[in-house]
């Protein structure tokens, strides 16, 4: 993560590489990180923590570590994934939500009971992190739309308004995993 | 001596179930000769030093003693019995008359002995008629992961235990036979006796066991102490004696065992003593039942709709079966939407609608863009009077707004979905947006945990068929509890509900949450609703009346349907899921007949299936 000294050769100046120059780069290397490695480096500086933040380096992160598999092959788009994804909060979010506790918990489950070779068949279905983000999404929409319903249904905003839940729907993932 | 230890021996490695009879006739006959000497030998080859005739004294005092304990164990308080015994002081704990002493003067002096509970020996024969009512593999599993916590407690004594057969099982026709577990055996069926068994929590490790008084005094006094497992056993089979003198009218003997049922579950840890609990609690409802004029009959019934969605929304939460349903259904459905441009669904349960995020998220992905979505959402009638349905019409609405699914909504009211029209749900708008109006316009019907409601009402469900295959449906999805909870007598009805809730909650139970959260107990709260109201209600009131797979296909094959197999991707989809969640390798996916089930260890608990109408019967669909 230091940034890398060259030297050219036989000439007494040297060319002072800082990779904080290149961010593009920055954001290819950081795209090949996992969710968590990728939060440590946003801690870095605040440049790096700008980077880190751009979607299009969590959707790397997202589509290398989910994917649609094969019975899906002729399945969506990039394009047309992403615009979905962004209205329902962008890749960042799906990682925190979905995604990332989604693979911590095949890891663990998985890892002590499931032999290695097997443990591929267990990867993370792209659709279902996204099925299951839109139910979050959805759930989050309840809290506070009753403020948006016309003045129609004033009864119902008002019963919407009170009845503010938490969107829990996803909780079943972050719960701790039994390893008993 | 000895030749009491082999034959101790033999019930060691005996694992039949009947095969301790035999033995216990000649135990008895040694214990009746052994009487001579003053300490009981029998106890002796324990390592207690009871007098024969102080028997009866102590029978007296441990009974006293469990009634304290019990009472407070049934007040929740397992620990303290714990505490109790293992914070006693005991000199010379091979004095089981002391012991008690101590413990009865830890409780401050216990309540005066109640009058023993009747043994009507009605229940008994009964039985003894079904010894195939023993708990299922489910169960037993649910009878030893409830010992596990108890275990871990170590009493202040601890006693090596040789088998010491109850002498008095002979007497109720050698047929009882408990675990082949060599632990005590407790049963006390002799019909002279006006007691029954009585059991109080103990540790499995440490059990200490007294003769019938009977055997020495004129006393009626026995008491028992077992460890849990047996009176896991005993506990399953009270409930279904229960179940058997609820069924022949016997009232008053049903009461008795609700009550030694309670004590019993007070007994057991975790799912079991839940289910047990929900069961007696239905059980005491059906005997006290008020006149069946006005009001509430049986069960808290839908006082609050928000109560019911509430709990709904919990089970929805803590455990797979209501999401597996949604994927699943919602997979069938997209594969049967492939192509077209005009999409209605109609959905029986609409509730919050949490099943249609998902499809519309698939569909807004899938290759060749979003079709125009339509959706018409049935729901019972609200008491306060808000629209539930209205809003969640209008939660999806923005939700497909933001991923720009083209989205219209339709809800209807209808207490019963046998009050629904043809007419109504086609509802053809002639409103439509611009260009889409020569599309056909394909339609699916998903039905998740209602068809079985309207068998309650004869005539019902064949209406309702009837109105399915009138709306000319591409897909019909529907998801039912995998249970025969509407079969022929009330005996049948409640063991296969006994099995089946009691798989339901050790899948709650082994889910891997920090016991007893919230969601937990909110979904065993639900789960209890249907157990009381398969428990206790009857007639038009009975609305659970769950039917398994296979009676759900004679029905729809007869009423006009085929069986559309659901594929392998809704299979894996399913089996992705259930990796996710905590606990997931004791829910198994399993295809049967082309429809999926999910389950608990061997057991399926729900089931899903997708028809389509008959091709023989069937109009060309693409015209309207």
């Amino acid at each position: 993560m230091l940034p890398e000294e060259e030297e050219e050769e036989g000439n007494g100046k040297t060319r002072f590489f800082s990779i904080n120059d290149n961010v593009d780069l920055l954001a290819e290397i950081l795209g090949r990180l996992d969710g968590r490695s990728l939060a440590v480096a946003a801690c870095v500086c605040s440049l790096w923590s700008a980077v880190s933040r751009r979607e299009s380096v969590w959707e790397a992160v997202c589509l290398r570590h989910a994917s649609y598999g094969n019975g899906a092959a002729a399945a969506a788009t990039v394009t047309s994934t992403r615009s979905v994804v962004a209205a329902l909060g962008g890749y960042r979010r799906l990682y925190r939500l979905c995604i990332g506790p989604a693979l911590d918990r095949l890891a663990a489950g998985g890892g002590g009971r499931v032999p290695p070779e097997a443990s591929s068949a267990r990867h993370l279905s792209l659709s279902l992190s996204l099925s299951l983000f839109s139910i979050d999404c959805y759930e989050r929409l309840g809290v506070g739309v009753g403020v948006g319903v016309g003045v129609g249904v004033g009864a119902a905003a008002a019963a919407a308004g009170g009845r503010q839940q938490k969107p829990a729907s996803l909780l079943f993932l972050s719960k701790p995993v039994d390893v008993s | 001596m000895k030749l009491q230890r082999e034959r101790q021996g033999n019930l060691h490695g005996g694992r039949g179930w009947y095969g301790a009879a035999p033995e216990m006739e000649s135990e008895k006959k040694k214990a009746a000769m052994a009487e001579d000497s003053d300490v009981d030998e029998l106890l002796a080859a324990l390592g207690y030093k009871v007098r024969s005739s102080n028997m009866a004294d102590i029978a007296q005092k441990l009974e006293q003693a469990e009634m304290a304990m019990g009472s407070s164990a049934v007040a929740n308080d397992d620990a303290l019995f714990f505490q109790l015994a293992a914070d006693t002081v005991h000199y010379n704990p091979s004095d089981i008359s002391t012991w008690v002493d101590n413990i009865l003067s830890e409780l401050n002096g216990p309540p005066p002995v109640s009058s023993p509970p009747l043994n009507a020996p009605a229940p008994l024969e009964q039985q003894k008629r079904h010894p195939e009512a023993l708990p299922s593999d489910a169960e037993q599993s649910s009878i030893t992961t409830v010992e596990l916590p108890l275990s871990t407690r170590r009493p202040a004594q601890v006693y090596d235990l040789e088998p010491l057969p109850a002498v008095n099982v002979t007497r109720a026709r050698g047929r009882f036979a408990y675990s082949s577990d060599p632990q005590m055996d407790v049963v006390d069926p002799s019909p002279r006796d006006s007691k029954r068994i009585k059991f109080c929590s103990s540790p499995p490790s440490s059990s200490s066991s007294t003769n019938d008084a009977a055997t020495s005094t004129a006393s009626n006094l026995p008491a028992v102490v077992v460890d849990t497992q047996e009176a896991g056993i005993c506990l399953v089979h009270a409930l279904l004696a229960c179940a058997e003198a609820v069924e022949q009218g016997n009232l008053q003997a049903a009461d008795t065992l609700v009550k030694q049922i309670t004590v019993l579950a007070a007994s057991q840890g975790g799912a079991m003593r839940k289910v047990a609990a929900y069961f007696a609690e239905a059980l005491a409802r059906r005997i006290y039942r008020p006149p069946p004029l006005g009001g509430a009959v049986g069960c808290p019934s839908f006082d609050s709709v928000a109560f019911d969605d509430m709990l709904h929304a919990h089970f929805y939460e803590s455990c797979p079966y209501l999401k597996f349903a949604h994927f699943t259904a919602n997979q069938v459905i997209l594969e049967a939407f492939a192509g077209f441009r005009r999409v209605h669904v109609i959905d029986f349960g609409m509730r919050q609608g949490l099943q249609w995020p998902a499809l519309l998220q698939a569909l807004a992905l899938r290759p060749g863009g979003p079709p125009s979505f339509r959706l018409t959402g049935i729901g019972p009638p609200q008491p306060d009077n808000s629209d539930a349905l209205q809003e969640v019409g209008w939660k999806l609405a923005q939700f497909a707004e933001t991923i720009r699914v083209d989205f219209r909504y339709r809800g209807f009211v209808a207490s019963s979905l046998a009050d629904l029209e043809p007419s109504m749900l086609l509802g053809k708008n002639s409103d439509d947006c611009g260009g889409a109006e020569n599309e056909p316009e394909v339609v699916a019907v998903n039905s998740v945990l209602e068809l079985h409601r309207l068998l309650a009402r004869p005539g019902a469900l064949e209406k309702v068929l009837g109105t399915i295959r009138a709306v000319r449906p591409r897909i019909v999805t529907v998801v039912e509890q995998e249970a025969n909870h509407n079969g022929g007598t009330f005996r049948e009805r409640f063991t296969e509900a006994l099995r089946y809730y009691s798989t339901m909650f050790d899948s709650l139970e082994g889910g891997g949450k920090s016991g007893g959260g919230r969601d937990q107990v909110m979904s065993e709260l639900y789960l209890g609703r249907q157990i009381c109201n398969v428990v206790a209600c009857e007639g038009a009131e009975r609305r659970e009346r769950h039917e398994a797979v296979e009676q759900w296909r004679e029905r729809l094959t007869g009423a006009g349907f085929e069986s559309v197999p659901i594929g392998s991707n809704a299979f894996k989809q399913a089996s992705m899921l259930l990796a996710l969640f905590a606990g997931g390798d004791g829910y198994r996916v399993e295809e049967k007949d082309g429809s999926l089930t999910l389950g608990w260890h061997t057991r399926p608990l729900i089931a899903a299936s997708a028809w389509r109408v008959a091709a023989a019967a069937a109009d060309p669909r693409s015209s309207r």
